[in-house]
């Protein structure tokens, strides 16, 4: 019943009607890139927030935790912190801690990572060959974090299936609701 | 010319419960019966102008997309931030346009002159429904083209009166009123 209800809305759509409908769409979803972006420039991180994939950094940061990450280029890197880095040929981002630095007086450093819940320092997972990471490396600084919501994350890229089934729901409820 | 259109012989029927779809209906019967029962043309410039807006800010999202896919992070930066910049402020011209300049008005007919040489009758409809409300204001307003301040006829509309119990749109009725309301601006001098 309700079904025909919906279909007759669109129906009675004129062409125009009909392309704003996919103009609504286009800017709900335009409207959370641009805050993304937005939110790359002002943090000046290409992904400024994270999810905590693992448990290495327990008890600090549990799996599933959501990081908000700044990247400064005035700021040091000092011992102590917690940065995400991505190792070079490899998409996953790291959260650990940093135990050594190396900086140079032109400001450039190099630093040595390692989890807090990991009996070893990353050397084991950087690049073959690579035992220390550089400025380049780094993805940003955490800066605040909100516990749990990144489960829902993870949950939708371990289970993809459910993932698309969302958000084709979501286009679809979107593309159909006259406003 | 009373014509009989499609939307007379078939009424839509639509959720009876659901505020949006009433207003919509009624939307719909209304132009319909402004521009089946006389010869108007129905103007799309409003509705343009919306279009407009959002596909400019569509399109600036779209190039910021690609560009910073072309051109990854740091690199991008000045593009992004003033793609995002235009974008927000696109958003904010479409919520004053739909606000300030649209106000309601969900068509708006031509009465064209036939000899060509007086400017046009403009003709605008414009209801509102509030959420939860079962009262539809409809203002039906004329406006000789180029000056002239329009005149307007405004009703409400208990929306009960206007739907059987199925959700069907009782198209008679709405006719009825809105020819109504055409017939007092008309008369209406200024």
């Amino acid at each position: 019943m309700f079904q025909m209800d919906f279909l007759d809305d669109i129906r009675r759509m004129n062409c125009r009607q009909i392309f704003y409908q996919f103009l609504n769409f286009a800017m709900i979803v335009s409207s959370a890139l641009m805050i993304w972006k937005g939110l790359m420039v002002v943090t000046g991180s290409e992904s400024p927030i994270v999810v905590v994939l693992s448990g290495s950094m327990e008890p600090a940061f549990h799996r599933g935790d959501l990081l908000f990450l700044t990247n400064y280029e005035q700021e040091p890197i000092r011992a102590g912190e917690i940065v995400v880095f991505k190792v070079e040929g490899r998409d996953i981002p790291i959260v650990h801690r940093v135990m050594k630095v190396h900086e140079k007086e032109d400001g450039a450093v190099k630093f040595l990572t390692k989890g807090d819940n990991n009996n070893v320092d990353d050397r084991g997972l950087y690049a073959n060959g690579q035992a220390w990471l550089n400025r380049k490396d780094v993805v940003g600084r955490a800066r605040g974090y909100v516990p749990f919501i990144g489960i829902v994350t993870i949950i939708m890229n371990d289970y993809p299936k459910f993932k698309y089934a969302v958000l084709a729901g979501l286009g679809v409820f979107v593309l159909i609701h006259r406003e | 010319m009373s014509v009989s259109s499609a939307m007379e012989e078939n009424p839509p029927k639509v959720n009876k419960w659901d505020g949006n779809a009433l207003k919509n209906a009624l939307d719909d019967a209304v132009k319909d019966v402004l521009l089946s029962h006389f010869s108007y043309i129905e103007s799309h410039k409003l509705l343009d102008g919306r279009l407009m807006i959002s596909s400019v800010a569509v399109g600036f999202s779209i190039f910021a997309l690609v560009w910073d896919w072309l051109y990854p992070f740091p690199q991008s930066r000045s593009v992004m931030l003033v793609c995002v910049v235009v974008y927000f402020v696109m958003m904010g011209v479409l919520t004053w346009y739909t606000t300030y300049l649209e106000c309601g008005i969900f068509c708006t007919a031509l009465n064209k002159d036939v000899a060509g040489i007086d400017p046009d009758q403009i003709w605008n409809a414009s209801s509102s429904l509030k959420r939860f409300d079962n009262k539809y204001h409809l203002c039906l307003s004329q406006r000789t083209g180029g000056s002239g301040r329009p005149k307007e006829a405004r009703t409400v509309l208990t929306v009960e009166n206007y739907f059987d119990e199925t959700g069907k749109l009782l198209y008679a009725s709405v006719a009825k009123e809105v020819l109504r309301l055409y017939s007092d601006l008309d008369s209406k001098k200024n």
